[in-house]
């Protein structure tokens, strides 16, 4: 019998249609519209007239690179060990990196501030071992954003990367270890590429992620590191410009959606 | 096989406890600096106290933030679990066509950033007048939880023998009556799972309700603009509880899905 089931999504489809749907709609319809006009580009016009705009989406891109980096280069080496461990290792370890992803953000957030402040861990710990004489700053500027959304975002990558990486058959590499193939070679020619679809997968969905990034720069950039968001944020609620807003949120929109079409793709590759 | 000789062996070693402590260390920083006497975040603190817990507790705003707080997720999650575990069984049992797009648009909000979301939900329910509402600050947070939901309970639909359904209908059951005989207890551990997912994800939304919450304040939201001015010591008794909070209903989940022998299937 066909259609049926349906009855069970209709009143989720109806709530999604009027409370997301709509308002997404709405948002793209005043990007592009002008009473009595009708279609215009005037918002987008005015962007590329002010440099404020391009100062603030390089910052963005600039950030989401070197956190994404960052992520890439501390999430291989913990998801490689994960997987050299015992079954109760990788469950203990595993637990570890899946409570931080459901901790708040603002106290993840949070608690680099209190690390990484003035007289917090880090800078005692560099004073003591005589590294510095006076107190890093690492708030409040472009390192302490980067460090912050690096970590926050790090399950992402971590999680999905040791999901492919103990689907990888032992026997492979024990057939490639017994043609005599040095481990260098072995990690490079056979382990490497099995992982690179889950890789690159996680890599785009952690940069996703950094670009819609808001309340971590807000917190620990504190206002001196202006990334897309907290741009739209001034545009909403400081200064009323929604149109402005809407247009930015439309290219942020397709940005996300291009990329995300990509990482689907990865993604399906990776399972497979 | 990999990283065999001893070097390399000790050095992936090192970089997978720097890849845990930093993603743990902070957090377990933030504990001890609760209890300390100082006002300055300054480690190890130089006493204990709990004057920050007091602080917390002792102020009738926050302990309004944690109302409202608690009634959105209460609410929010429950509408969520409902709409979205009937949906998801729809999806994974029904034959009906365009189940691919409905299923696309239920995870939307997962993949949307969140603060574009925000935005339209602003202009959206400015449109409507219902801005700073309850009901709106609701409708929200069961948007965003839904994919939670769909995510955890479409694992648990998918695995479970369809043909035990079927028996129960050929046998002349009605579909509440399979519902609530044979598919909600073999679920019970995913649907508690999916329900608690949902009410922490909300329960810690921060940015859709710093938008448009208007006069309601909740814990994040309160944490947040405290944050943004200027650090004061009882967000570290905040910070902690929440940590306690997430810690106690993480267990609960995997108490419970490990007895049901599905907790591998959740984590991975």
């Amino acid at each position: 019998m066909r259609g049926q089931g349906f009855g069970f999504i209709a009143p989720l489809l109806v709530l999604m249609f009027v409370a997301f749907n709509a308002p997404i709609v709405y948002m793209l319809g005043l990007a592009f519209w002008e009473k009595g006009r009708g279609f215009t580009l005037q918002h987008y016009e005015g962007l590329l007239d002010a440099p404020v705009y391009l100062r603030v989406l390089g910052n963005t891109m600039r950030v989401a690179l070197v956190a994404t980096l960052a992520n890439v280069v501390i999430g291989y080496p913990l998801a490689l060990w994960m997987r050299g461990l015992s079954n109760r290792g990788r469950m203990i370890a595993l637990s570890l990196v899946v409570l931080p992803f459901w901790v708040s953000i603002l106290v993840r957030t949070y608690a680099w501030i209190v690390v990484l402040g003035n007289g917090g861990l880090v800078n005692r710990a560099l004073q003591w071992s005589g590294l510095t004489d006076a107190p890093v700053s690492f708030l409040y500027n472009e390192l302490g954003v980067t460090i912050g959304m690096a970590n926050v975002l790090l399950p992402f990558l971590v999680l999905p990367l040791f999901a492919a990486m103990i689907r990888i058959d032992d026997r492979l590499l024990q057939a490639a270890a017994s043609l005599g193939a040095p481990p260098r070679t072995i990690f490079w020619k056979v382990f490497f590429p099995l992982t690179l679809p889950a890789l690159a997968a996680g890599t785009l969905l952690v940069f996703i992620l950094c670009l819609g990034f808001y309340v971590t720069p807000a917190i620990l950039g504190g206002g001196r590191v202006p990334m897309i968001s907290n741009l739209l944020d001034t545009l909403i609620n400081q200064i009323p410009r929604w149109e402005t807003a809407a247009a930015i949120s439309t290219i942020l929109l397709i940005v996300t959606l291009l990329i995300f079409a990509a990482y689907r793709r990865l993604d399906r590759k990776a399972s497979a | 096989m990999i990283g065999n000789t001893p070097w390399t062996q000790r050095l992936l070693t090192a970089a997978g406890f720097f890849g845990l402590a930093f993603l743990t260390v902070p957090l377990l920083i933030v504990i001890p600096m609760s209890f300390s006497s100082a006002r300055a975040l300054t480690f190890p603190p130089p006493g204990l106290s709990l004057r920050w817990y007091e602080a917390f507790f002792g102020d009738s705003r926050w302990m309004e933030a944690m109302a409202t707080s608690a009634s959105v997720a209460a609410i929010s999650s429950v509408a969520a679990l409902v709409l979205g575990g009937l949906a998801v069984y729809g999806l994974r049992r029904g034959n009906f066509i365009g189940r691919g797009p409905a299923e696309g648009n239920f995870m939307a909000p997962l993949i949307v950033p969140t603060i574009i979301t925000a935005i339209a939900l602003y202009l959206g329910l400015a449109k409507v007048g219902l801005l700073g509402s309850f009901l709106g600050l609701v409708v929200a947070h069961t948007i965003l939880n839904v994919p939670l939901v769909i995510m955890v309970l479409g694992v648990a639909i998918r695995e479970f023998d369809q043909r035990i359904e079927q028996v129960a209908w050929s046998l002349g059951a009605s579909w509440t009556y399979t519902m609530r005989k044979v598919v909600l207890p073999n679920l019970a551990p995913s649907v508690f799972a999916a329900w608690i997912f949902a009410f922490i994800g909300s329960f810690d939304e921060v940015i859709v309700t710093s938008f448009i919450a208007g006069k309601y304040e909740t814990v994040p939201k309160k944490m947040f603009n405290e944050l943004i001015l200027e650090v004061n010591p009882t967000i570290t008794a905040v910070a902690t509880l929440l940590i306690a909070f997430t810690v106690l209903a993480l267990a609960a989940v995997a108490f419970i899905l490990g007895r049901a022998g599905k907790l591998k299937q959740t984590l991975v």
